[in-house]
């Protein structure tokens, strides 16, 4: 069947519209950068969206966890390989994406006879001039970079609108805990929209499908705070030490959840 | 740089990454004939000691090969992360190597795992590289005889182990020497222990940084392997701390200072 090229087109349009489907639920991931680096952050259900990838790179994803893991090991074994066998130096995001997943990731979308990778990934680096770098891999292979900060998220509008947002604020000139307070007042305008859209939506079937949407997901930072696990990991370039990342611990989360949420 | 989509789980061992990865850290020579008048650069003194926030490490900087100096800016304190050092006296190219793997192995495997290798995971990580290396040992091209110095933060307690060129690790409560000018300075380490002014583990960081710099210009002194400061060229020992905020390298313009205060009798 997959000999005549429609058919083919068809099987990759389904599989794209099963993927984005699979990852329409997927909690939005934030990259910015701050006055001493970068920061990636999430809220979550589960545990497990925020990762250190090498001295300098850090990961944020969303999806199938076991996708996100697989891709996770793939990204620390090509880093740690080429960071033993060269230098930290030549482990770039650039490097490893170009080089390494994004063909792996397309190759493996256009087999249809293997099961896609239901993932979104955002990477953040501190590239060797000190400055803060991000990159939005999708589940196809096809990679952006940004230099303002990125979102993921599986609902496109909230990851519009968050993409506004960042890209209108200079991110660049605040220190960390300003820059974390404002990424959450931006995650929570970008998940509060569809309450507001949802006063506008006149047919009731459209009302039922952003309720579905939204089913059981806290749309403000209180509840999100309540009910579920926030991630941050920072990229700090001040930190004197070879790997640079770190993340922010059980009690400076919550003092951050207090100034926010007061 | 290759892509592996195909393993799905991992242990966090970055040998078995190294061997995926077609490396083969530790292999011996075989039917290669000894050869007398190879000189591999060797010949140290590192020594470390417990004192009161943790342990310092100190080693000198020269490297030789028989009776030649091949190198006088060698550093043989090699951070591996950050709450561990290691010191190293032997074979620079086999030390250096086992260095880098160590160092990513404990980085890949907190990575990987989403948690720190245990204290005695780390411990035993460098004692499997030196029983791996055995036969480059014995062949007389890769003996490597380290000191580890680590902090674990789950127990807040410093460790010193000493490892023989077998791999064999022993822990140090006190203070350890090694390399070919220890011999010199293991005994005023243990009679500054007993019945200097304070026993080493009470000793603060500015007395056991200068009793460092000058137990090394000491060992110098009587073994030519050992390198003396040369303060003229701005060339001091490398002194390193390990404490509860991991490890921290003395910086040169302070070891100027210290050298200074330190070569008076005081």
């Amino acid at each position: 069947m997959f000999e005549e090229p429609f058919r083919w087109m068809e099987a990759i349009s389904t599989r794209h519209s099963y993927v984005r489907e699979k990852l329409s639920k997927g909690q939005p991931v934030i990259g910015i950068p701050y006055n001493e680096g970068a920061i990636i952050l999430g809220f979550s259900p589960q545990p497990g969206k925020i990762y250190e990838i090498y001295d300098r790179i850090a990961l944020g994803g969303l999806g199938h966890p076991a996708d996100v893991e697989r891709l996770r090991m793939t990204l620390l074994d090509m880093a740690h390989a080429e960071g033993f066998n060269r230098s930290a130096e030549d482990v770039t995001i650039g490097r490893l994406l170009q080089f390494g997943l994004a063909p792996a990731l397309k190759q493996n979308f256009e087999e249809i006879q293997r099961a896609p990778y239901l993932i979104q990934m955002l990477l953040a680096e501190i590239n060797h001039e000190d400055n803060a770098e991000f990159f939005r891999v999708n589940y196809d292979g096809y990679w952006e970079k940004f230099k303002q900060g990125t979102v993921i998220s599986g609902d496109n509008k909230v990851s519009e609108r968050i993409q506004k947002k960042i890209d209108n604020t200079d991110f660049v000139s605040l220190a960390l805990n300003k820059s974390i307070q404002s990424a959450l007042r931006i995650w929570e305008e970008g998940r509060k929209k569809p309450a507001l859209e949802k006063e506008s939506l006149k047919s009731t079937d459209d009302r039922d499908e952003l309720d579905d949407e939204m089913e059981g997901h806290p749309t403000d930072l209180k509840e999100a705070f309540e009910r579920w696990n926030l991630e941050v990991g920072i990229l700090n370039k001040n930190t004197g030490r070879k790997c640079l990342y770190s993340t922010l611990s059980v009690s400076e989360i919550s003092a951050l959840q207090s100034e926010v949420i007061r | 740089m290759t892509e592996n989509f195909e393993r799905i789980n991992s242990s966090g061992d970055f040998f078995e990454l190294l061997k995926r990865s077609g490396h083969n850290a530790q292999q011996s020579l075989s039917g290669i004939p000894k050869n007398a008048a190879l000189e591999i650069p060797q010949g140290t003194t590192v020594l470390a000691f417990h004192y009161k926030d943790g342990i310092i490490v100190a080693g000198d900087r020269r490297a030789t090969a028989g009776n030649s100096i091949m190198y006088d800016r060698c550093d043989k304190v090699i951070p591996i992360d950050d709450y561990s050092l290691m010191a190293i006296a032997g074979v620079p190219a086999t030390a250096f190597e086992m260095a880098r793997i160590l160092s990513h192995n404990f980085e890949y495997y907190r990575r990987s795992q989403l948690r720190a290798m245990s204290t005695e995971g780390k411990v035993r990580a460098l004692s499997k590289l030196l029983k791996d290396n055995v036969a480059m040992a014995l062949q007389g091209v890769g003996g490597v005889s380290p000191l580890f110095a680590i902090y674990d933060t789950q127990q807040n307690k410093a460790f010193l182990y000493f490892y023989d060129m077998l791999g064999a690790e022993f822990q140090i409560l006190t203070h350890v020497a090694t390399g070919s000018g220890s011999p010199m300075i293991k005994g005023v380490l243990e009679h500054e222990n007993l019945w200097g002014l304070s026993p080493l583990a009470e000793r603060s960081e500015g007395e056991a940084t200068s009793l460092s710099i000058r137990l090394l210009q000491t060992a110098a002194q009587f073994d030519s392997a050992t390198g003396q400061a040369r303060p003229e060229d701005k060339l001091y020992p490398i002194i390193a701390k390990v404490t509860k905020d991991g490890y921290q390298f003395i910086r040169d313009d302070e070891m100027e200072t210290i050298y200074k205060s330190s070569m008076n009798r005081s």
